[in-house]
């Protein structure tokens, strides 16, 4: 839980930093964590290197919204019906892989086929998700604050707020997880399947809640994403948004509870603070991220945490 | 009588790996299995453990038949086994792969839900570092709890996977070669950990192809030839048995 405290110096930023753009940088950064954190369960916890994550975030979008026109649901009930599709989701895509015993490469590509199905989904069914032209979202998450009553989520200080605090509630969940007996099952499991079951796992179930999991906190970044920006468009469900995901957490340091928010960090912000033509950003921040995975394997958080150890042990 | 094997045989496509395999092990008796290379140990320990279900025979443990039932479920009932080669984790320290090995113990542990302990690990998690202790000192690896895992020895590793075996509270334990690549020094300690854990009321069920080793404190030896049982007995009388002098050495001298 320590590494909340990383987060409290994001809490009064705001009070210095009055620029709105730098304020919106911050606010995809911190969704984008919100979306690592979750990939980093299924991967850093349980080993499992999940290509859907992306999938479940764009069901995130849809489906919240889409509950919200049809039902006339407010913001946060349409998000239960997502997580309730997320879910059934899961368990099925779950089932079908973790049943027929798939791992690594192999379930990677078959979670990818699975997302890839749901993005045809969502680019061909026209007549809901209005195809390839994606859908104008122009309600607002609202708010039960205290003194002021219900609140609309619109200016940028709100989003910045909203975004941070459910980035601090998936961060301390995330956290809590991986100390609990779950989180050490998901370790057994991602030190050696075989071993993890005859120290009496029952790594089926356990991979399971993992991918379940991981794509409900997904899915949850996706339906903020979607509102944040006005927009919902079928490339949520990319491969691309799942590489991105897999590229913060690695590079930030997988397996720590941190790592995905700092690759969130470098990997979002860095691009805005960069100020070069287009082509050239990209090609740098592809040397930057080379670069930082063939010299530090475990990632920022995991360097940082061997330097301090090192000096712990020196004194 | 713990355990008893009736029947057991296991065929890969045309390989009979293990073939009619019967024998019975007593509470707190060690029993060795030993033969060849190729002659159906590891696959006699991984029928027992679950990894792999028979093609045909029973496995009863205290009365019920688990042979084919799950892993985790022998694994709950107090059969655990250990690898031949552990594989760990360099960043995390040895007192932290027993820990990971906790499960059983910690669902064993009455009195607290575990809604709380996912908030406040408290009273629970006191408990299981204890064991965790417990089964470090065990396997004497107590001195070296805060170390890495990736600056142990080979012995240590093996040493610590018993160490995460014996954080399940076995009442048998699957032992897959713990002598294997070990050095003389290492190997007395492990002998010294093995009378340890009988002591502890552990039974034990090790395979190895050191014959020396396993009949120094063997109650009982199996010897297997081509997946079958040719003897069985005491380890002196085992090793004399003209059949397993002929295919364990090759010829006739004696061990």
């Amino acid at each position: 839980m320590k590494a909340l405290w990383f987060l409290i110096p994001l809490y009064l930023l705001p009070l210095v930093v009055k620029s709105d753009t730098m304020l919106t940088v911050l606010i995809f950064t911190f969704l984008l964590s919100i979306l690592a954190v979750g990939f980093n369960i299924v991967f850093g916890g349980a080993g499992q290197l999940t290509m859907f994550h992306a999938a479940a975030f764009g069901i995130g979008s849809y489906a919240t919204f889409l509950s919200m026109l049809h039902f006339g649901l407010p913001f946060w009930l349409g998000y239960l019906v997502a997580v309730v599709v997320v879910v059934l989701v899961s368990i099925v895509i779950g089932w079908i892989c973790f049943k027929f015993r798939l791992k690594e490469f192999y379930f990677a590509v078959v979670t990818m086929a699975f997302a890839e199905l749901c993005r045809l989904i969502a680019l061909n069914w026209t007549s809901v998700t209005n195809g390839t032209l994606g859908m104008l979202v122009l309600e607002k998450p609202t708010l039960w604050l205290p003194r002021s009553g219900i609140v609309k989520i619109e200016q940028t200080a709100a989003w910045y707020f909203l975004t941070l605090v459910s980035l601090t509630v998936v961060l301390a969940f995330s956290a809590l997880l991986m100390r609990s007996w779950i989180g050490r099952n998901f370790s057994a499991i991602r030190l050696n399947e075989d071993l993890a079951q005859t120290l009496g796992i029952d790594t089926f179930r356990y991979k399971l809640l993992a991918f379940t999991i991981s794509n409900v906190i997904a899915s949850f970044a996706g339906a903020l994403y979607g509102f944040y920006t006005g927009f919902i468009e079928p490339s949520y469900l990319s491969v691309t948004q799942s590489l991105d995901a897999i590229a913060m957490v690695l590079l930030g340091g997988v397996s720590t509870i941190l790592g995905p928010v700092v690759g969130s960090m470098v990997l979002t912000s860095l691009p805005h603070l960069i100020e070069l033509p287009a082509e050239l950003r990209v090609a740098v921040y592809g040397m930057i991220l080379i670069l930082v995975i063939l010299l530090m394997p475990r990632g920022i958080v995991g360097l940082a945490a061997g330097l301090l150890k090192r000096r712990a042990h020196a004194s | 009588m713990l355990l008893k094997v009736e029947n057991l045989t296991k065929r890969f496509g045309g390989l009979v790996a293990v073939s009619d395999v019967s024998f019975g092990i007593e509470r707190g008796e060690i029993i060795g299995i030993f033969g060849p290379n190729g002659s159906g140990k590891t696959t006699l320990l991984n029928l027992l453990a679950g990894l792999l279900p028979p093609s045909t025979g029973r496995v009863v443990w205290k009365g019920e038949n688990i042979a084919g039932a799950r892993p985790n479920v022998i694994a709950s009932r107090g059969v655990i086994k250990t690898f031949q080669n552990p594989q760990l984790f360099s960043e995390l320290s040895v007192f932290e792969h027993v820990m990971i090995a906790s499960f059983l113990a910690f669902t064993r542990i009455k009195d607290h839900s575990r809604l709380s302990s996912f908030l406040a690990p408290g009273k629970g998690e006191a408990v299981l570092r204890a064991r965790a202790e417990k089964a470090l000192t065990l396997c004497r690896l107590q001195g070296a709890s805060e170390k890495s895992a990736a600056e142990l020895s080979y012995g240590e590793e093996k040493m610590l996977g018993v160490a995460m075996a014996m954080m399940c509270e076995p009442e048998l334990l699957l032992l897959d070669e713990p002598a294997s690549g070990l050095g003389n020094d290492e190997i007395h300690n492990l002998e010294n950990v093995l009378r340890d854990l009988r002591a502890h009321g552990t039974t034990l069920c090790i395979i190895d192809h050191k014959v020396a080793f396993l009949a120094k404190f063997a109650d009982q030896a199996i010897a297997l030839q081509q997946g079958c049982k040719i003897a069985q007995g005491r380890p002196n009388d085992v090793l004399a048995d003209p059949a397993v002098v002929k295919a364990y050495l090759g010829r006739s001298h004696h061990a």
